[in-house]
């Protein structure tokens, strides 16, 4: 009986060896490198292009619009292009970046990566895990002829190209024109100063009852705050802050503090409960201003707003000096990518070509090529041709962008979210608040 | 075809000896041959624990000594994330508490709520096994992320939670953005994913001979006193698994406080595997996060070892 159990096994064993045989050569794309390689060589063998058949990964994150829009394009691509395949992978911004990391610990980082300005690309770039794009450039494969130097200019860390930009991006103070209107107080102008901005807010919450405006968090907030006061966040060679003076940090605190205090402003227990643009407070008509968002994230809002919303730049006598024009997006090549030439067609693809823009519109920024730009003029939608305007406008009106952001930036911006929000919930004053972001981020820098 | 011949011939090999399977050399040898066939089925199980659990937590005890920032290469700075875990970090010990405050108001809540439960349902008859179900359904589900983008929603200022008190007249409140509250949501939420304590609980119960009930009836036992006399003593070593495993996972818990609350607000739930994951994620420092990783481990082996060391005093096994 033992026995007979024995062969039992032994066949089924056998039969489990065959089978398991023949199924090897027709192995499921997984998400490990040989195995996507495999399933390269088997399209290779399907193509009917001469074109070896490949496949590229392309990564972004963003709201759901972006996934529509985006997939849309690689659509489009895809069909101009049968040889390539391209595999997709989209989040949201949280988490985008801890992905990205184990991506990268991993040396898997994808062909296509949609990479951000500032901390971000700085850090990628001082590990050497973005290619030098500087090549593909000069040989025309990315065409950049036209586009403004200082543009090319942001997409490069150390005088190398690591990145080109999706499109021009710049901080925004978005309204509610008829919820003005309704409350019959004057909206504010590009002329504003920190006092209006108060004062506005005030009236309106009097006047409706409702929040005069959403609380800002302090990362682009207080960052544009010290520029326009002349400062910045970091010192030149980013080893300490880039202020002084406590006063001005608890200063900002204290405007926040007291217009919450007032019921101007929500307080975090209300912005915590935001998941993402289509859920903010001037989409919901719980406020008709936001005083900080970015250029490229207005069409959202109005799309799920459902009524129009006006721009005008941030606050403050010296707003030229605080607003800055910055790449809303990077395209870099991770520099483990095996098909280098073909992502940067993409890319190219993605910068040069008009029928992308006419579908993702401004929400990856305005087109950083001028016959993109003209092209597009006569048949942009009512809202984008308003980002276009804001975007020229402040395009004349503000001064470079801060670049020196080191990669400890994100702790000292956390440190920053944090003392906001102990200030904002009454645990410190604003004046410990301002001491204490100073203790942390200068024990962080210090590392 | 390759595979066939070793296993024939092994097969052979087996054969032949299980004729002299009583002369004592010789069956030394067919136990080890059993035991090779039992590593051959093992392997796939010790390959996997080798390189996906072994190795990785080696490694992390190594770069736990280390400077290291996902890409590169480590370089050794010895105790120093260490040092600076304990003496120069107040949000590690913010965390700290947080973590001790859920897992040890979460963890008995659990326990409580399971034994409770089990005790209804051992005295259920009728379609026991849905019930059973029901209420194991939570737990199946319960680390995953529907459940607590789903906590969000209900404790969210416009939630279900909210629209309840307000029909009854009572006042709302901010149970996610109030410091003081947010952290019970989510013990709350630790307390009602009682299922699988509930089922141990239950095969516990259901082990306990009923001749001690009746013997101790016609002896005049109350409810009560067969309860604390019979129930609970005789429960004791299933207690005592309960609270071990439970333990463990309440100091484990990241979900929760990463999806309902981002260890917001001010800090009031940040878990510290919540905070050990940001180290790693956000700011990069895989060495300090396995620094970190590495301290929450001692506090377990020593919160385990103290539970069993303690349970000489309270746990009794019915063959002593």
């Amino acid at each position: 009986m033992k026995k007979f159990f024995g062969f039992m096994l032994i066949f089924l064993f056998l039969l489990l060896a065959a089978c398991s045989g023949d199924s090897d050569e027709e192995t499921t794309p997984d998400a490990t490198t040989d195995d996507v390689e495999q399933s390269n060589e088997n399209q290779e063998e399907t193509a009917e292009e001469g074109e070896e058949a490949i496949t590229l990964r392309m990564s972004w994150w963003g709201s759901q619009n972006r996934h529509d829009m985006t997939n849309e394009i690689i659509e489009l691509y895809e069909e101009q292009n049968p040889h390539v395949t391209i595999q997709t992978e989209f989040t949201g911004f949280d988490g985008y970046f801890e992905k990205m990391a184990a991506q990268a610990s991993g040396n898997n980082l994808p062909d296509i990566m949609q990479q951000n300005f500032g901390e971000y690309v700085n850090q990628y770039a001082s590990q050497d895990l973005l290619a030098d794009l500087g090549p593909y450039v000069e040989e025309g494969t990315i065409d950049l002829e036209g586009v403004a130097d200082t543009v090319i200019e942001s997409g490069k860390v150390d005088g190398t190209l690591v990145g080109i930009p999706t499109g021009t991006n710049a901080l925004v103070a978005t309204y509610n024109p008829s919820a003005y209107e309704e409350a019959g107080i004057e909206p504010p102008t590009h002329d504003w100063t920190w006092d209006d901005f108060v004062d506005i807010a005030t009236q309106y919450h009097e006047a409706t009852g409702d929040y005069g405006t959403r609380l800002a968090e302090p990362g682009n907030m207080f960052d544009y705050y010290l520029r326009e006061k002349g400062y910045s966040l970091f010192n030149e060679d980013s080893s300490g802050l880039g202020y002084d003076d406590d006063q001005v940090l608890t200063d900002y605190l204290a405007m926040n503090k007291d217009m919450i205090d007032a019921g101007v402003m929500p307080g975090y227990d209300v912005i915590q409960q935001v998941q993402g643009l289509e859920d903010e407070l001037i989409v919901r008509g719980e406020t008709p201003l936001d005083p900080t968002n970015w250029s490229n994230q207005v069409g959202t809002l109005e799309k799920t707003a459902g009524e129009p919303l006006e721009m005008v730049v941030l606050p403050g006598e010296n707003n030229d000096q605080g607003m800055f024009l910055k790449p809303s997006m990077l395209w870099s090549i991770g520099k483990n990518s095996e098909h280098k030439e073909e992502a940067a067609k993409f890319i190219n693809f993605f910068t040069n070509t008009v029928e992308v823009f006419e579908v993702i519109g401004s929400d990856r920024g305005v087109p950083i090529k001028p016959e993109v730009r003209e092209a597009l003029q006569p048949n942009l939608s009512e809202i984008d041709q308003k980002v276009y305007e804001y975007v020229n406008y402040v395009a004349e009106n503000s001064s470079p962008a801060d670049t020196n952001y080191p990669p400890a930036a994100s702790e000292v911006l956390s440190h920053l979210e944090d003392i906001d929000e102990m200030v904002m919930y009454g645990q410190i004053t604003p004046e410990e608040g301002a001491q204490q972001f100073r203790e942390a981020a200068e024990s962080v820098l210090a590392e | 075809m390759r595979s066939q011949s070793p296993f024939l011939s092994q097969k052979k090999r087996g054969g032949m000896m299980a004729n002299h399977v009583l002369t004592q050399p010789k069956r030394r040898k067919y136990r080890q041959y059993d035991n090779k066939m039992g590593y051959l089925f093992l392997s796939p199980f010790i390959i996997g624990t080798v390189m996906l659990t072994l190795f990785p937590i080696l490694y992390s005890f190594y770069l736990s000594f280390t400077e290291f920032n996902m890409v590169g290469t480590p370089s050794w700075i010895g105790m120093e994330n260490y040092q600076e875990a304990f003496t120069n970090d107040p949000k590690f010990w913010d965390a700290m508490k947080v973590t001790f405050l859920y897992a040890g108001t979460g963890v008995p809540i659990r326990l409580v709520f399971a034994l409770l439960i089990a005790l209804v349902l051992n005295k259920v008859v009728e379609a026991a096994g849905i019930y059973r179900t029901l209420l194991y359904l939570p737990s199946i589900v319960g680390g995953s992320i529907g459940v607590a983008i789903m906590w969000r929603q209900l404790f969210g200022n416009d939630g279900a939670v909210n629209s309840i008190l307000a029909t009854f007249g009572l006042p709302t409140h901010a149970w996610l953005g109030d410091p003081n509250t947010a952290i019970w949501t989510l013990v709350v939420l630790y307390g009602w994913q009682f299922g699988s304590s509930m089922l141990i609980f239950l095969a516990g119960l259901r082990n306990i001979p009923t001749n001690y009930y009746e013997a101790s009836a016609v002896d005049g036992a109350s409810k009560l006193q067969q309860f604390f006399r019979i129930t609970i003593p005789m429960l004791t070593p299933v207690i005592l698994f309960n609270t071990v495993m439970q333990t463990i996972q309440g100091f484990m818990a990241f979900t929760p406080s990463f999806i309902i609350t981002q260890g917001g607000p001010v800090n009031s739930t940040l878990l510290y595997i919540l905070y050990m994951y940001r180290n790693a994620f956000e700011f990069f420092k895989m060495g300090y996060a396995s620094a970190l990783a590495w301290i929450m481990l001692v506090i377990i082996a020593i919160f385990t070892a103290l539970i069993f060391k303690s349970s000489e005093y309270w746990v009794h096994y019915e063959d002593n």
